[in-house]
């Protein structure tokens, strides 16, 4: 009986951890495979980095665009080509913020 | 603008490769983690606790066999305590943090290796008793079976320096990425227990060897070694003519195919797994086989339940041992008990007769060492 009692109580606590911890799986996701053809640069919003020497078998790009993320082969030259194209807006963007730094923009 | 009018026409159809979430696997693993976990872990710590209080207070003078048995028990007793805090952490998106990620992980790949090895000694005990019986004297010396399980112990955990060392505690870059660039939104961090490296060359290295290893000394060897000794214990016992012949051949073979049965499964999908790390997959049929994983291994976990009565309860003096126990806890619970129940009526006369009817046992050794 008691066993029983303990069992009843290990799975409840069990499942109650189990309704606190609802949360996204994202951080468990891989790229596995990489897209085929050229993806169109103004889709994009932005990327990440996938690295195989953490928890996923392989390395990407992964770009995030208006319908989703894509995982994309970082040894294809129009995929480093977008992450430097990314990189410089930022660039651009973080100049003139800077440069408009004192100016009224700055005051929100 | 005429570019991005062009690309409007042709290109917007285009076909993303999202990365791979393994949903079904996901509901396979809270399921199991849950509910088939739980239960191992409960059913696991009973028993194994029973064969170490067994031991640990009646067993005065220990054989080579007991040594091990006690040593398989407190593996798989670690094993059954790390088991429910590596869900709870799995579940909390490890919550207890990056001590208690390689601790577990490490303790986890200990028990496994010390586990299994002992398994393999266990045969290779009864195959120098049974077989070699002229020999049996020397070698098994209750001295010589406490050096072998501390090389056992040192050998379980030479092999798990790696999976110390390159498991760590963490928030994998890409979503790390994510919460900075995607919603505004804070999200809490995402923190995961996996391998991770510092070239690529030793990642490269360390995720084949970790499962080959794995493979190779977690359960060819042992299978190995015990299918050569149970062989042979076999063949031996066919050919005596002994009235325990056939108990003894059941339990044989029991073992055996309990032990093929829980890990055989496994270890192929864990080889067909590693064999296939590095190429490119499908996100379906990288999900099945991690289901496939998910359920073999439980079927791998259940064997530590399984120890305490594929080896220690199926011996008559182990249960003669327990059995002991049981009727000792009894009599001393009625000691503590019907003292206060009969009070009224009787006097202490009557408890010390009772006492000392029912817990006759208590002075003479009723079963044979």
């Amino acid at each position: 009986m008691v066993s029983v009692k303990a069992a009843v109580m290990v799975i409840t606590v069990l499942t109650l951890c189990l309704w606190v911890t609802r949360t996204s799986a994202a951080h468990r996701e891989c790229c596995l495979r990489y897209m085929k053809k050229k993806l169109p640069f103004f889709v994009i919003k932005g990327y990440s980095v996938q690295d195989k020497r953490e928890m996923c078998p392989i390395n990407a790009i992964i770009f995030h665009t208006r319908k989703g993320k894509t995982c994309t082969d970082p040894k294809l030259n129009w995929v480093m080509h977008y992450v430097n194209l990314l990189r410089n807006k930022a660039q651009i963007v973080h100049t003139e913020a800077q440069s408009n730094n004192g100016s009224f923009f700055s005051s929100s | 603008m005429d570019l991005c009018f062009m690309y409007n026409l042709t290109d917007l159809d285009y076909d993303i490769v999202e990365p791979c979430s393994f949903q079904n696997n996901n509901q396979v693993e809270r399921f199991v983690w849950l509910y088939i976990h739980s239960f191992i872990a409960i059913l696991g710590f009973v028993g194994n606790s029973l064969v170490i209080v067994t031991y640990a207070f009646y067993k005065r003078t220990k054989s080579m066999t007991d040594v091990y048995l006690l040593n398989v028990a407190v593996a798989d007793l670690l094993f059954v305590a790390a088991l429910p805090l590596i869900v709870y952490n799995e579940l909390t998106s490890w919550s207890m943090g990056p001590v208690a990620c390689k601790v577990l992980r490490g303790c986890y790949s200990v028990n496994l290796y010390s586990d299994l090895l002992l398994l393999a000694c266990i045969s290779a005990d009864r195959y120098v008793a049974i077989v070699q019986a002229r020999r049996s004297f020397r070698l098994r010396s209750l001295p010589y079976s406490r050096v072998i399980c501390v090389i056992v112990w040192t050998f379980a955990i030479l092999l798990s320096v790696p999976t110390f060392y390159f498991y760590s505690w963490y928030e994998p870059l890409h979503a790390r990425d994510d919460v900075h660039q995607w919603n505004g939104t804070s999200r809490s961090p995402q923190y995961v227990c996996e391998f991770r490296f510092y070239n690529d060359t030793v990642a490269w290295i360390t995720k084949v060897t970790v499962p080959s290893t794995q493979l190779a000394v977690g359960f060819f060897l042992p299978l190995l070694v015990m299918t050569f000794c149970y062989t042979a214990v076999i063949v031996t016992l066919q050919r005596a003519r002994n009235f325990q012949r056939h108990k003894a051949l059941r339990v044989v073979l029991a073992v055996v195919v309990v032990f093929v049965l829980c890990h055989l499964p496994y270890n192929i999908t864990l080889l067909y797994h590693t064999v296939n790390m590095f190429e490119q997959q499908e996100c379906e049929a990288s999900d099945a086989l991690q289901v496939g994983k998910t359920v073999t291994q439980t079927l791998a976990y259940l064997h530590c339940c399984l120890d305490p009565v594929l080896y220690a309860f199926v011996g008559v003096k182990f249960r003669n041992h327990f059995r002991r126990i049981v009727q000792d806890l009894w009599c001393l619970g009625k000691r503590y008990i019907s003292p206060r129940r009969f009070s009224r009526v009787t006097s202490e006369v009557y408890v010390s007769t009772r006492r000392s009817v029912d817990c006759s046992s208590e002075n003479g050794s009723s079963f044979t060492m």
